[in-house]
C-alpha cells in the first residue's frame, strides 16, 4: 500500500512537470506578452528594458526553467490587476469555492444515491419513475437556465431565500465560511442546489445501473436463501458492491466544480475561483492564470490520489493484486 | 419411513414470458424425510432448480407458483409473508449455490457475511456470532478458521470457498438444505471431497439435503433416493439403486446409457436422440415422446405418474418391470 502510494506520488511529481510546461507554453510562450505590458507607442529603450526585466530576451528552455524555479519556490507573482500576491488572491476566494462545492456535490450524492438505489430496487414503481423523470431534468436542462429560474421563483416571486452573495461569514480555522452562519447558509442552499442538480441526477443514473444489475446476481440471491432482509442485503451488500464507480464519479465531479464553478458562481455572484479566473481571462492577467491552473492541476491530481486509495479500501481485491 | 420433513404436492411454478406462459416445473410432488438425502436430476432447462427456489418462495416476477403446495413440518410454506419466508429461509431450508465465487460477497470479508446471516435470525452478541461462525467453519473443514474469518472470498481457494458458502448455509442450524449443483464448479479431486464431506456432515447434523444435479454420477454417490425431472415434470422416483438399476422411463435409462463409464474406451459415449423440447411449446402428452424410442400412439396423452411400492414413474411403456406387472397393464 505504502508503495503504491509513493508510486503514485512520483506520478503526480511528473504530470505537474507536464502541466507546468504546458501552461508556460500556453500564456507566457504563445503570443507575445510584451505587446500587454507596455503601451503600443512607448519607446524602443522603455520596450528593450521590459523584455529584459521579464526575461524575454531569454532562449525558451531558460525561460521555462526560470519559470519552474520560480514556481518551485512558490513565488506565483502579483496580479496585474489586484496588484496582490497571486497565491493570496486565490486563497482568499478559495473557500467560498470549496463551501459551494462541497455543499453540492455531497448533497447530491447523498440524495442521489438512495434515490437511484430505490429506483434499481423497484424499477416499475411511480416514484422510481419519477425520479428518474427528475434525473433526465437534470441532465438536460442547462445549469444557468435553471440558476436564473431558482433565482427567479425564490428569490425575486417567493422571497424566500437572497439571490446572490456570500451573505453572513464567520471565521472558523482561520477561514471565513459561510455555512457557519444561518445568514450565510441561505445564501449558500441556491446556488449549491442549482450546481448540483447535475450531480445528483449522474448519481441517480449510476446507483440505479448498478443496483439493478446487482440485484440479479447470485449474491444477492444467495442472502435471499440466508433468510437475510431485503434492507440489509441493500444497504450491507448492494451499498458496497456498487461503490466503485460512485466514488470514481464523486472524485472527478469534485474535482471539475472545484475549478469550474464559473457559470453558478457567476450567475449568484458568488465570490469564488470560477468567477475570479473568467474575470482574469478578460483583463488578462496573466500571473493569476498561471497560479489557477497550477492550482487545478494539484487538485485533480490529490482528488484522483484519494480515489485510488478509497478503491483499495472498498474492493479487497485490489488490495492483493497491488501489494504482489 | 420416518416421519416427512418437506412435502411437496402438485408444485406448479409458472413464468410469464413475452412468447407466453411456460410451467418451469408442472405437478410437481415428493416428499423429503428428516435427515434424508435425495437426489433431484435434470438436463439444464428441466426445472430442477426452479423447484429449489419454489420451496423457499424465492421467485421472481414474472414467475410465480400457481398452484401446489410446500409443507415443511406440517406448516404450508406457500402463500406465506414475505416476513414470514424470509425468517423461515436460511434458519429452517437453507441453499447453497453452484459457484461459490458468484455467491459470496467479493468485498466483504467471509466473517461480516456470515455474521449478516446469523443476524437476520437472532441478535447475538459480536463475539457469540464469531464463536458461532468460527465453530461452524471448523465443522466444515477450514483449517485455521479463527484466522481466516477476516479474509476475503478472494482469498480462498474454489474448494474452501464453497466450504464457507456451505457453512453459510448451516449457521442456523437448518433442517433441510437445498444445493444446487454446489460441486459443479470445483475441480474433479475437491467434488469428491466435498461429496462425502456433505454427506456425512448430513448424518452428523441430522440435516436432510435436496441434492440438484445433472450429473447422475455425483448423485449416486450422496443421495438415498433419486427424483428424475424432464422439460418441468417428474418423471421417475425412487431408491436410488434400485432406479439406477432398473430404470422404468426410457429417459432415465437414456440418461444412465450416456454416463461415460457405460461405453466402452476409446468409443464414443451414448446420447439421447434429440434435445429438450421448449417449454413454451411441449409436444402434446408425454414430454419425452420426440426423443423416445419406445413410443407409441398412446403416448400422445399425458401417462399419469404411477406408483409401484416405493418407486414411481409417468410412462406408458415403462422398462424393466416384473413380467407380470407389464403383463397386467392393458
Amino acid at each position: 500500500m505504502l508503495g503504491f502510494v509513493i508510486q503514485r506520488v512520483l506520478q503526480a511529481l511528473v504530470v505537474m512537470l507536464v502541466i507546468s510546461a504546458l501552461v508556460f507554453m500556453g500564456v507566457y510562450a504563445v503570443g507575445n506578452p510584451i505587446d500587454v505590458l507596455i503601451s503600443p507607442d512607448a519607446t524602443q529603450i522603455i520596450r528593450e528594458q521590459t523584455i529584459r526585466a521579464y526575461g524575454l530576451d531569454q532562449p525558451l528552455w531558460k525561460q521555462y526553467f526560470d519559470f519552474l524555479s520560480r514556481l518551485l519556490s512558490g513565488n506565483f507573482g502579483r496580479s496585474f490587476v489586484y496588484n496582490m500576491p497571486v497565491l493570496d488572491l486565490i486563497f482568499s476566494r478559495l473557500p467560498a469555492t470549496i463551501e459551494l462545492t462541497l455543499a453540492a456535490v455531497f448533497g447530491a450524492t447523498l440524495l442521489g444515491v438512495p434515490l437511484g438505489m430505490y429506483a434499481g430496487y423497484r424499477p416499475d414503481s411511480l416514484i422510481s419513475k419519477s425520479i428518474m423523470a427528475i434525473s433526465i431534468l437534470g441532465f438536460s436542462v442547462p445549469t444557468f437556465w435553471i440558476g436564473l429560474v431558482l433565482i427567479f421563483t425564490f428569490a425575486v416571486t417567493l422571497g424566500w431565500l437572497p439571490a446572490g452573495n456570500r451573505g453572513d461569514t464567520a471565521t472558523l480555522f482561520g477561514v471565513e465560511w459561510s455555512f457557519v452562519t444561518w445568514n450565510g447558509l441561505t445564501h449558500l442552499f441556491l446556488p449549491a442546489l442549482n450546481l448540483s442538480l447535475f450531480k445528483f441526477a449522474m448519481m441517480v443514473r449510476l446507483a440505479r445501473a448498478g443496483t439493478r444489475e446487482t440485484m440479479l446476481t447470485d449474491t444477492v440471491k444467495f442472502a435471499r436463501a440466508a433468510g437475510e432482509s431485503e434492507w440489509t442485503i441493500l444497504s450491507r451488500h448492494v451499498l458496497r458492491l456498487i461503490a466503485i464507480p460512485i466514488v470514481t464519479v464523486f472524485g472527478l465531479e469534485l474535482g471539475s466544480t472545484l475549478a469550474f464553478a464559473v457559470v453558478t458562481e457567476t450567475i449568484f455572484s458568488w465570490p469564488g475561483v470560477g468567477k475570479l479566473i473568467i474575470d482574469s481571462i478578460a483583463t488578462l492577467d496573466r500571473p493569476v492564470m498561471v497560479a489557477y491552473l497550477m492550482l487545478v492541476a494539484f487538485f485533480f491530481i490529490m482528488i484522483n490520489l484519494t480515489v485510488d486509495i478509497a478503491y483499495a479500501a472498498l474492493d479487497p481485491r485490489l488490495r492483493t493484486r497491488r501489494a504482489s | 419411513m420416518s416421519s416427512q420433513l418437506l412435502e411437496v404436492a402438485g408444485l406448479t411454478t409458472r413464468f410469464e414470458t413475452r412468447s407466453g406462459a411456460l410451467n418451469a416445473v408442472e405437478d410437481v410432488s415428493f416428499s423429503v424425510a428428516e435427515g434424508e438425502i435425495v437426489g433431484l436430476v435434470g438436463e439444464s432447462g428441466s426445472g430442477k432448480s426452479v423447484t429449489g427456489f419454489s420451496i423457499l418462495g424465492l421467485i421472481d416476477p414474472p414467475g410465480r407458483i400457481v398452484s401446489g403446495s410446500v409443507k415443511l413440518n406440517g406448516r404450508e410454506l406457500v402463500g406465506l409473508s414475505h416476513a414470514d419466508l424470509r425468517s423461515m429461509r436460511g434458519r429452517e431450508i437453507a441453499m447453497v449455490f453452484q459457484d461459490p465465487s458468484a455467491t459470496l460477497n467479493p468485498v466483504l470479508t467471509i466473517g461480516t457475511q456470515m455474521r449478516l446471516a446469523i443476524a437476520a435470525h437472532e441478535s447475538l452478541s459480536e463475539a457469540a456470532a464469531t464463536a458461532r461462525c468460527i465453530d461452524v467453519l471448523t465443522i466444515v473443514g477450514i483449517p485455521d478458521a479463527g484466522r481466516r474469518i477476516e479474509a476475503y472470498p478472494h482469498q480462498f481457494s474454489g474448494g474452501m470457498r464453497q466450504r464457507v458458502a456451505i457453512a453459510i448455509a448451516l449457521l442456523n442450524r437448518p433442517k433441510l438444505i437445498i444445493c444446487d449443483e454446489p460441486t459443479t464448479a470445483l475441480d474433479v479431486s475437491i467434488q469428491a471431497q466435498i461429496l462425502t464431506e456433505m454427506k456425512s456432515l448430513a448424518a452428523r447434523l441430522g440435516t436432510a439435503m435436496i441434492w440438484i444435479s445433472h450429473d447422475l454420477a455425483t448423485v449416486s454417490s450422496v443421495a438415498s433416493r433419486l427424483l428424475v425431472m424432464y422439460a418441468g415434470r417428474l418423471i421417475e422416483t425412487g431408491p436410488i439403486a434400485a432406479v439406477l438399476r432398473q430404470p422404468h422411463h426410457p429417459y432415465t435409462k437414456g440418461l444412465l446409457n450416456s454416463l461415460p463409464g457405460v461405453a466402452e474406451p476409446g468409443q464414443d459415449l451414448v446420447q439421447i436422440p434429440g434435445s429438450m423440447p421448449s417449454l413454451v411449446n411441449l409436444p402434446e402428452g408425454c414430454s419425452f415422446r420426440p426423443r423416445c424410442t419406445h413410443a407409441q400412439e398412446d403416448c400422445t396423452l399425458l401417462p399419469a405418474f404411477a406408483t409401484d411400492g416405493d418407486r414411481a414413474f409417468r410412462c406408458h411403456h415403462p422398462l424393466n418391470l416384473p413380467v407380470s406387472a407389464s403383463e397386467a397393464r392393458p
